[in-house]
């Protein structure tokens, strides 16, 4: 309710109100047209003041709701009993019970711990799961294993602890009260509007001083020359307009909440469409965020398995005997479970209690043999040794499910290199061979080329123990390994990585052509880094690094040439020992980065980067050490699933699925709703010149008024609300993913090219039009045109009861006065009739409006209906009441703009068509806005 | 912020930047081609509002305007013409308070001398003069029908003696045709502190001058008139009166509108100094 135009409305009101009071003084009987307008003006500064409350009110209860769905509990333990409190009630000293799968609700150190593992990935960013124990191992409590932090998660074990911090106090809450202190940037959109406001404000207002002191000079009593100022400045400021943003931004926002990206921050909506640079993490966000089998080697040959999100499609050649021996060890050597009662889930959305790869392989193999528990079962296992790091291998033994064979197989899987020293043998098509060196050669091709996709790699292999050294009574020691574990038959590879989401190449293809830069960041291995990146096209396929070309050319890396290399991949050790110019230059040359095994701190780095290259940057994230880079960041990106609280909080948007994708569905309502307000903006400001032309003649020509302020505001606040709203509905033309991302300073959303082609081309031409309908009306009544000229005087003498018009009549002052309603009204519909037209043409800036259809914005109609229909209602069912200054228009008036709104409507396909022939011509760079 | 306050020298280069022959942002080729558009542009949007200003003129027709309904009823309006409020203040011992008032009504009185009337023609009182044209006369209006205030008798209209006339008009609208026997009734407010007599006798507006055919057919149309002579009772000693004047008699003439004051009726104070 303050600031740009409502200071100027509050001043056009206080000055009406001083305006009466000096009338009042001087004259007791003065009419009340001028507090009738200042309290309106006032009414619509507080109205539009509450409305944008109201919106902004509205779209923050959505956000609060969010918050709200998962109210934390913790399990303490008070006056030596069990009770379940929310979280927030903890207090320092509190006994709390964590187990697997509870969110930890304080900062807590641990008494006790049975096999206690927490992720402490939202924290410090490390995705292994970390074990706890009450033993103190460290100084820093960052690094010593009896402490469990705030917000992070028990994966498994059990543990009792003494909270030792809560809520701002914690680890994450500091970090979080970091991420409030970096400084909240004011949104590009804010930005935007401020710009427009100056610039209409400033025309408002010179224009405004400009005519008072003309109308001073010209002997114009000064209050007389103040109501014009009033009435030249309600003439240019858009009054309707900041509420119609609002509006148009919280239809976009809701529509983004529909395709899962949650806007907290209104003006938000807008900066993702400006977005340049896109920070994205890669785990969850560009991949699955789990682990998949991607390829086999078996048969000396590689094999690829389906990564795609619902992994049905396996469709590999299983026909060898060799496929069958290592899906039964894949199988068997899985200490993986589905956890109970999911029968009716899809596989792949099933819950496994074990880690991860071996999570993979227990998917892969339940959806191609079928009910793996089942198989196990069948395959009772007699003894197992777990996968630990130092052997690097995962061993068991089981009973065959064949009842006449009564050997015993072993299974066993882990690093290549080591399952491969242990085998003496290799299957080739299901027959055992010995393992020369051809094979081992092969062997090491694959690992490596598997490697190289960086895919964690596995080796299976397998040895039926002979069934008279290892009969059925056998007592199996997995202490003392009183079996053999040498000289094993080598069955295959099998190589996993967390694959890309399916829909996020196209999603990158998308931001590429949208001349969006994606950088990847992540805490991940070069490598895999790389990988993703090349299977996502974060880096294209024909690119390389400077690493790609020195390995081509068989040269050292210091000799290529870096201008060769379009791709980087940069680790964090490398940007440790950066300067902030060599971090610009990286950023400014390369349009493919990769950022690998990066700490949270550098993200921050990061992204202030490539701020300093002008770039509107989004980041992604979902750990609390990721608040301070969201914070930074022009639009920090949250997840919505896997994020945390924190991260939300800093974030001003969150994707609901986690999905890259959703992000490019958000630039593209992004980019919509900048265009869209540009139109809705070119639309309001095109009447300016209509409604600011009738005073400015009044004043120098002397006509009578042709439109009263009072009317405007029908026309600012009436007629223009729901079409310019109607425009936020407009879809988005041809080319909005296909053009660069605007300029954060150079692109603005009123250009000069906007204000002049509304102002000077569509704006006289609807001043023309609705000075026909003016003139018109007084014609036809018996004042022709040229008699109306400085007739003003004695126009407005309430002394002068006989005026004589053309004819020889003679009118009262207050026929006079009707007749000037009749006027303003016909004025009016005249504005109104070409606004139609304005409307139309404004549904595109480019493209010609019947490739964009007439048709396909319904809301642009219901806008049309909307302005005739209120136009009718002040015009014949208001049109008594005098205030309003309406009168009941002749029917054939309405249609006598009607020729200029088409002459409107055929100039401006006129323009976009010259725009379509040249581009870049000087009709292109003039003309379009 | 950068962009509202440039550096001086910039203000400089953007008024004339030497390295791109730059004038105000623009190089001369641009600037011709911008003013050479505007050129055509305007002329032609001049062009095409002219054109469409002379397509509704030729709507119009010369005689009568095209519509007339937001004069139905005339207004009455008073001579002579006041120059602000509607307040006539004279004292009839100094003639220059009211030499503005007798000019007035001299200059308005002008076309109803006999010299001017001559050629109207004599019309039969108490009936419309309706006609068919093409040519249309005016009836005369003998100016000796206002009497007291024709000035014939007293050419200082009644205000040397402190009895001031005040001619009141009924506004010409064309075709108007009144019903009954209309009449201008104009009481004071106070009926002891002074009189009215109207000329012509009860104020009398005879029919034969309507109907009114415009400025261009009906040349030489004389507007009837009514005279109102304000006379102060010699017993009263405060010289201040309010006069109402309206049309009475006759059904299609309002006199009653809340809005308009001069709607069939007008209402004007006299104060007489000592």
């Amino acid at each position: 309710m303050v600031g740009g135009f409502s200071i100027l409305l509050w001043v056009g009101a206080v000055l009406c109100w001083i305006a009466f009071g000096i009338q009042y003084v001087s004259n007791p009987s003065a009419s009340l047209d001028s507090v009738y307008l200042g309290t309106v003006l006032a009414v619509v500064v507080i109205l539009t003041g509450i409305f944008a409350y109201y919106q902004e009110a509205k779209s923050t209860n959505i956000m609060a709701s969010f918050c709200k769905m998962i109210p934390q509990q913790a399990v303490v333990i008070r006056d030596s009993e069990k009770k379940v409190i929310p979280a927030e009630q903890l207090v320092v000293g509190d006994i709390v019970e964590i187990k697997g799968g509870d969110q930890i609700p304080a900062d807590i150190r641990l008494l006790s711990a049975q096999g206690c593992k927490v992720d402490n990935s939202s924290l410090t960013g490390e995705s292994e799961p970390q074990s706890r124990s009450s033993e103190f191992t460290h100084e820093n409590p960052l690094e010593t294993k009896n402490i469990t932090f705030y917000s992070t998660t028990c994966l498994e074990g059990t543990a009792t602890g003494m909270v030792i911090n809560t809520g701002d106090r914690t680890i994450i809450g500091r970090i979080a009260s970091l991420a409030s202190g970096v400084g909240n940037e004011k949104t590009p959109i804010a930005i935007e509007i401020e710009h427009f406001v100056h610039i209409v404000a400033g025309v408002a207002v010179s224009v405004g001083i400009l005519f008072f002191i003309i109308a001073v000079c010209m002997k114009y009593h000064v209050l007389d020359a103040i109501i014009f100022l009033i009435a030249i400045i309600v003439a240019n400021v858009p009054e309707g307009l900041l509420a119609t943003v609002t509006v148009a931004l919280s239809l976009t926002a809701k529509r983004m909440a529909k395709k899962n990206c949650l806007v907290k921050n209104l003006e938000a909506v807008e900066t993702l469409g400006s977005t340049s640079i896109i920070c994205s993490d890669k785990t969850g966000t560009l991949t699955q965020n789990r682990m998949t089998v991607a390829h086999l080697w078996f048969d000396n040959q590689i094999f690829v398995a389906d990564t795609s999100e619902d992994n049905l499609n396996q469709g590999f050649d299983q026909s060898s005997g060799t496929w069958t021996s290592l899906s039964k060890i894949i199988a068997l050597c899985n200490r993986a479970e589905f956890k109970p009662g999911q029968e009716s889930v899809p596989i792949m959305k099933r819950v496994v209690v074990g880690d991860a790869s071996e999570t993979a392989l227990l998917k892969f193999s339940e959806v191609i043999l079928g009910d793996v528990m089942e198989i196990r079962k069948r395959n009772h296992k007699v003894v197992e040794i777990p996968f630990n790091s130092t052997n690097k291998f995962q061993l068991s033994i089981h009973q065959t499910e064949d009842p006449n064979d009564k050997r015993f197989l072993l299974v066993m899987k882990g690093a290549p290199e080591r399952i491969l020293e242990k085998c003496s043998t290799i299957m080739i098509n299901g027959k055992e061979q010995p393992l020369d060196k051809s094979m081992a050669q092969a062997f090491h091709t694959a690992y490596m080329e598997l490697g190289g996709l960086g895919e964690r790699v596995l080796g299976f292999c397998h040895f039926y123990l002979p069934a008279d050294e290892f009969p059925e009574t056998y007592s199996f020691d997995s202490e003392s390994m009183n079996f053999p574990t040498s000289n094993l038959c080598f069955v295959g590879l099998l190589s996993m990585i967390d694959p890309p989401r399916s829909t996020v190449p196209d999603a990158v293809t998308k931001c590429r052509s949208a001349g969006i830069k994606v950088i990847m960041v992540t805490g991940d291995h070069p490598i895999t880094a790389k990988a993703i990146a090349k299977s996502v096209g974060i880096i294209s396929a024909n690119s390389e690094t400077v690493e790609d070309i020195a390995k081509r050319c068989n040269i050292a890396v210091e000799q290529v040439n870096k201008r060769d290399a379009k791709a980087a991949v940069v680790t964090g050790m490398e940007l440790k020992d950066m300067s902030p110019e060599q971090l610009d230059e990286l950023l400014a040359n390369y349009p493919e980065i990769v950022f690998a095994r990066t700490s949270p701190q550098q993200k921050l780095i990061i992204v202030e980067g490539c701020q300093r290259q002008d770039a509107v940057v989004a980041v992604t994230g979902d750990g609390v050490n990721d608040s301070p880079a969201l914070k930074k960041a022009d639009i920090g990106v949250a997840m919505g699933i896997t994020g945390s609280d924190a991260a939300k909080n800093a974030a001003d948007m969150i994707l609901l699925d986690d999905n890259f994708s959703s992000i490019v569905t958000g630039v593209e309502e992004g980019r919509l709703i900048f265009d869209n307000l540009k139109k809705t903006i070119a639309y309001t400001l095109t009447k300016n010149i209509a409604e600011l032309c009738p005073f400015l003649i009044y004043i120098i020509l002397g006509l009578p008024l042709p439109i009263g302020t009072i009317t405007l505001l029908f026309i600012d606040l009436g007629t223009d609300i729901i079409p310019s709203i109607a425009l936020a509905y407009e879809k988005a033309e041809s080319d909005i993913m296909n053009r660069k991302p605007r300029h954060k300073k150079k692109d603005r959303l009123v250009n000069q090219q906007l204000a002049v082609y509304s102002y000077l081309h569509i704006g006289l031409m609807q001043a023309l039009g609705a000075f026909l309908v003016y003139f018109t009306v007084y014609a036809q009544q018996g004042f022709r045109p040229t008699s109306l000229f400085h007739l003003r005087i004695a126009w407005d003498s309430d002394h002068l009861n006989d005026l004589e018009d053309n004819y020889g009549q003679e009118w009262t002052s207050y026929q006079r006065q009707y007749l000037e309603w009749t006027g303003y009204t016909a004025f009016f519909v005249g504005i109104m009739v070409q606004q139609i037209a304005d409307l139309i043409i404004r549904k595109t800036r480019k493209n010609s409006i019947f490739k964009q259809g007439l048709f396909r914005n319904k809301v642009i109609w219901v806008g049309i209906a909307s302005q005739i229909i209120v136009a009718l209602l002040l015009s014949y069912g208001l049109g008594s009441i005098t205030a309003l200054n309406f009168t009941m228009l002749k029917a054939q008036y309405w249609f006598v703009a009607v020729p200029h709104a088409i002459l409107i409507w055929v100039y401006d396909e006129m323009r976009k068509l010259f725009i379509r022939l040249y581009p870049g011509s000087w009709w292109d760079k003039n003309m379009y806005y | 912020r950068e962009s509202f306050q440039p550096e001086p020298g910039e203000w400089k280069r953007f008024i004339y930047n030497p390295t791109s022959g730059e004038f105000l942002g623009r190089t001369a080729k641009s600037w011709g081609l911008i003013l050479l558009f505007y050129l055509v542009f305007y002329g032609f949007l001049a062009a095409l509002f002219t054109f469409t200003m002379w397509v509704m003129l030729q709507t119009l027709n010369d005689e009568v305007p095209k519509y007339r309904d937001q004069i139905p009823s005339p207004g009455l309006m008073v001579f002579p013409k006041p120059l602000s409020a509607l307040e006539y203040t004279f004292s009839a011992s100094d003639p220059s308070s009211y030499r503005g008032y007798i000019e007035d009504l001299r200059k308005f009185l002008k076309p109803y001398t006999l010299e001017e009337q001559k050629n109207l023609t004599v019309c039969p009182d108490g009936i419309l003069s309706e006609q068919k044209g093409p040519v249309y006369v005016a009836c005369q209006f003998p100016i000796f029908l206002l009497q007291a205030c024709s000035g014939m008798s007293d050419p200082d209209f009644g205000y040397s003696q402190g009895s001031p006339c005040v001619l009141v008009k009924m506004n010409r609208i064309i075709g108007l045709k009144p019903e009954g026997t209309p009449r201008i009734e104009c009481i004071p407010k106070d009926e002891n502190v002074a009189s009215i007599s109207t000329y012509p006798n009860n104020g009398i507006i005879d029919l034969k001058y309507f109907p009114y055919y415009g400025k261009k057919l009906h040349v030489g149309y004389l507007q009837p008139l009514v005279a109102a002579q304000v006379i102060f009772s010699a017993n009263s000693t405060k010289k201040e009166v309010t006069v109402e004047c309206k049309i009475d008699g006759s059904p299609n003439l309002k006199n009653q509108d809340d809005r308009d004051k001069f709607l069939g009726r007008v209402a004007f104070k006299i104060i007489a100094r000592a």
